[in-house]
């Protein structure tokens, strides 16, 4: 069973500091499945697995797919094979998921980016402009910005403003946004003390109405409603034992089942699973309240019953 | 052909793709081979890239589905379902296709046999990003395996053997 769709590296720019830009296109030039703006890329990495990479390409070009990436020396090897990627190079990626949508309902949206965590929003703007909605993306970096060629039209429009936090102080989120309005809706991609920042200066805002694009997994405190429990199958009727806090997406594996997982910290979304009876303990930052009554996210969820049969 | 059959239905679309995962795309005529598949499918014999290749069926060599089905959908269910998005190669319009299951009928010049039926997958819900599963239970189209191949084009007659 194909687990992947099979992209060809059509193109390598280098498109600010340390970053490159890679489109990607079917073999043959098919059409490539429809993506939203905020979706993210599982690529394959021989060897490491799965990383996921913001979509940056106009989401309504239908024949091709762009990410852009920045070689991180800290990284868990996924940018540098990417950085190593030439023009023809096949690579295999999963289906695209969107864990960080555009509110369709907002009047007005205010994004803030951290230095490559522009790349979501480079995928929204297009998609903002066709709707007419009032939109502004700021972006925060220290010296040079990224992705200058993708980002020149914006800020020729007056929609994008870069903010070199190099040469002057960062500044203060809260200003960024302004005061919340009924339509407003706010989005913030980057570094984790930006997010830290992000989510107190709109702590008081309805819910739902500031999102928040991870990076790297946050790391999760133990759930004190965890408890030892039985995983069951429910095609094969395998069963494990695990203990409070046993990472559920390896007693899969173990059990034969077949999950993807990519950030394995409940955030992109990849090892998504149906669940049938028993009470878990979601702890992920991706699924909705109702989505959660059906589906558990394996890397991080646990569970609070004696027993949990899984849709597997 | 029977003298006088209870049913006469007429091709509406056509649809294939080469690989898993891809958009399914129109086609205004598709090739159909006997005993192997459509021309440029995913699930032609020797050459597939299915979803479901590792499971080899005879039956996937062209798959039918109610355009029909897509209204009822769209009535009961509140989900618009576009003929590229079922995933099966043929949309058909007056075919009883849950009634055709081991019998013999014409698509144009090509004769097909019916498997079995189709059933919906969780698959398709990874590619819409939308609940459709429990909506397509029990409608979820036809298998056949093709014993006369040849050109099928949109507007073609189905009929009995």
């Amino acid at each position: 069973m194909p687990r992947f769709i099979t992209l060809v590296v059509a193109r390598v720019l280098a498109d600010g500091p340390g970053i490159r830009r890679l489109t990607l296109r079917d073999p043959d030039g098919w059409k490539l499945p429809k993506i939203r703006p905020g979706a993210h890329l599982d690529l394959q990495v021989p060897g490491l697995g799965a990383r996921a990479y913001s979509l940056c390409g106009d989401p309504a070009a239908g024949d091709c797919w762009e990410v852009a990436v920045k070689l991180e020396a800290a990284s868990r090897g996924g940018s540098a094979w990417v950085h190593g990627l030439a023009e023809g190079a096949i690579v295999e990626a999963a289906m695209p998921r969107c864990t960080f949508p555009l509110e369709p309902a907002a009047t007005r949206h205010v994004m803030i980016a951290g230095g490559i965590g522009v790349t979501p929003f480079l995928a929204m703007a297009p998609v903002l402009q066709r709707l007419g909605v009032d939109w502004v993306l700021h972006v925060l970096h220290r010296g040079p910005a990224p992705c200058p060629a993708a980002l020149m039209p914006w800020i020729e429009a007056g929609r994008a403003i870069c903010h070199e936090t190099g040469a002057a102080p960062r500044p203060d989120l809260a200003a960024l946004l302004g005061p919340y309005t009924e339509g407003l809706q706010a989005y913030c991609c980057g570094p984790a003390l930006m997010l830290d920042a992000f989510a107190e200066a709109t702590r008081h805002w309805p819910a739902g109405r500031a999102r928040i694009e991870h990076f790297t997994p946050p790391p999760l405190p133990f759930d004190p409603s965890a408890r030892p429990y039985t995983i069951r199958l429910a095609s094969s009727g395998a069963e494990a034992e695990l203990a409070a806090g046993d990472n559920l997406l390896a007693a899969l594996r173990k059990l034969g089942a077949k999950v993807d997982a990519s950030c394995e910290g409940g955030i992109c979304g990849a090892c998504e699973v149906r669940w049938l009876e028993g009470e878990p303990v979601h702890r992920d930052r991706v699924l909705s309240p109702e989505r959660r009554r059906t589906h558990l996210m394996a890397c991080v969820a646990q569970c609070a019953s004696d027993r949990l049969l899984v849709d597997l | 052909m029977s003298a006088d059959p209870s049913w006469l239905g007429l091709v509406e679309h056509l649809h294939t793709t080469p690989r898993a995962f891809l958009p399914m795309q129109s086609q205004e005529s598709i090739e159909l081979v006997a005993g192997e598949g459509i021309v440029g499918d995913r699930y032609r014999i020797g050459v597939e890239q299915g979803f479901y290749s590792e499971k080899p069926e005879e039956g996937r060599q062209v798959t039918l589905f109610e355009a029909e089905v897509l209204e009822i959908i769209q009535r009961d269910y509140k989900i618009e379902l576009l003929p590229e998005e079922h995933r099966r190669n043929i949309t058909t319009r007056g075919v009883p296709l849950n009634w055709l299951v081991g019998k013999r009928f014409h698509i144009g010049a090509c004769l097909v046999e019916a498997t079995r039926l189709s059933i919906p997958c969780r698959h398709i819900e990874e590619i819409l990003e939308r609940q459709v599963f429990d909506a397509m239970v029990h409608r979820s189209g036809l298998n056949c395996r093709i014993l006369e191949g040849g050109t099928v084009r949109r507007g073609d007659v189905i009929r009995p053997a």
